[in-house]
């Protein structure tokens, strides 16, 4: 059971996903987003990326409930307050920014298990697979190929501007003028780039609106396309008793 | 869609997620996140500048967290008007594109409130969230401030990147901004 969850079809997870992202917001707090969270943790676990999805969540939680707790509680108090240290303090407004941080932490958790069980490429092509056109499958794959060598070219282009004397301290005006020499050669070989690729594009004769097979086609059981069918049935019902309640 | 848009787009892409590192490098109070959706809008128009936008925050929602797909509608937002904004000339000189920037701003800001408020309860764990509380100690309502608090930061973000944007395009070789009908290729 453990192993087909591992195994499930990227699709399948996000419909999963959606589904929850929804309840956490439609449900009524605590219940909807407690009981969401429970599921995307105890889905994290089971799929072993539960420590990387509880991070990713408290992450996003804590400081915001901090955040709303300094400012709602504290800088501009909602409701009856309390001397804490000679800090006026209004308790209740803690409750309502934990139930904010609740449905972050929850929508989080389900997402960040999609995000961080499934490979992306994989994602993308099982998107690919239900029709995804080329030219949106090459958006994503390219993207997510080029951002690791966008960021070693940011690297080398900050390394070589200090090699010649760049400043990159002193005053907010001058830190704005050091942009320009550091930003830009970066921007332009991005697009110089682009230039090479699109001719290797072409060369290929790339069609952006056909649709692409996959050399490594991702399982996809008919028991899961039912099982999806229902998941986003479930989640559109969801959202119009969001509505109408 | 031309071929050399579509290969732009994902350099665009990476672009918005590596240009943190020269942020993080000039200590700016700013993002420049969207310098890659802006560029690619001044190019090749709103239609790529929006592809480029939702897919840097697919891209970000894949690689970082999930939260940047709340922010898609301000991507579509800022590739739409500078889009718009590049058909018009608005990066044709340095003074325009800060004017270019500022209507970005403005309109992203405007955007990026309404998805604060209904997710965050109003504030961002962050430079804005820490602006939002400030101005509640001044007795600011909470939408106001949120809304002042977005707007001082999305404004100075998109003037700068607007005009590192414009600064950038007429030192693109004429031979690949011919290719795009940049003005000052043509010249």
């Amino acid at each position: 059971m453990i192993e087909r969850l591992r195994r499930i079809n990227p699709l399948t997870a996000l419909a999963t996903a959606v589904l929850l992202v929804c309840a956490t917001y439609v449900v009524p707090a605590p219940i909807g987003p407690a009981l969401t969270l429970g599921i995307g943790v105890v889905l994290s676990s089971l799929t072993g990326v539960g420590r990387r999805v509880a991070i990713l969540a408290i992450a996003v939680a804590l400081p915001t409930w901090l955040f709303l707790a300094v400012m709602n509680a504290v800088v501009a108090p909602e409701g009856d307050t309390i001397r804490v240290a000679g800090i006026a303090v209004a308790p209740a407004a803690l409750v309502p920014a934990a139930w904010i941080a609740l449905r972050l932490g929850a929508a989080v958790a389900a997402l960040g298990w999609v995000v961080m069980m499934t490979p992306p490429l994989r994602l993308v092509h099982a998107l690919a697979q239900r029709g995804l056109p080329a030219w949106s499958q090459y958006l994503l794959a390219a993207s997510l190929a080029a951002v690791p060598e966008a960021r070693r070219r940011a690297r080398e282009v900050l390394d070589a501007q200090r090699c010649r004397g760049l400043a990159v301290g002193g005053g907010p005006l001058g830190r704005l003028r050091a942009a320009i020499p550091l930003a830009g050669p970066l921007m332009v070989s991005l697009v110089t780039d682009a230039e090479r690729h699109a001719i290797a594009l072409d060369a290929r004769a790339f069609e952006p609106r056909g649709k692409r097979t996959s050399l490594v086609p991702v399982p996809d059981p008919k028991g899961e396309r039912i099982l999806r069918t229902a998941l986003w049935a479930l989640t559109v019902a969801l959202v119009v008793w969001g509505f109408v309640r | 869609m031309s071929t050399i848009a579509l290969a732009l787009i994902p350099r665009a892409v990476a672009l918005n997620l590596a240009i943190g590192a020269i942020v993080a490098a000039l200590k700016l109070p700013v993002y420049l996140d969207s310098i890659g959706t802006i560029l690619v809008a001044a190019l090749a128009g709103p239609v790529a500048g929006i592809l480029t936008g939702v897919t840097s925050n697919l891209v970000l929602g894949m690689l970082s967290s999930p939260i940047f797909i709340a922010f898609i509608p301000v991507t579509v937002v800022i590739g739409t008007v500078a889009g718009v904004a590049s058909r018009v000339g608005g990066f044709r000189s340095v003074p325009r594109a800060l004017a270019s920037g500022l209507v970005i701003g403005l309109l992203a800001g405007a955007t990026s409130v309404p998805i604060v408020l209904a997710l965050f309860g109003g504030v961002t764990a962050g430079g804005t969230g820490i602006i939002t509380i400030a101005l509640r100690a001044l007795e600011l309502p909470l939408e106001s401030a949120a809304f002042i608090a977005s707007m001082a930061v999305d404004v100075l973000d998109k003037m700068l990147s607007c005009a590192i944007v414009a600064a950038v395009l007429v030192r693109l070789p004429r031979r690949i901004g011919a290719r795009f009908g940049l003005p000052q290729a043509a010249a």
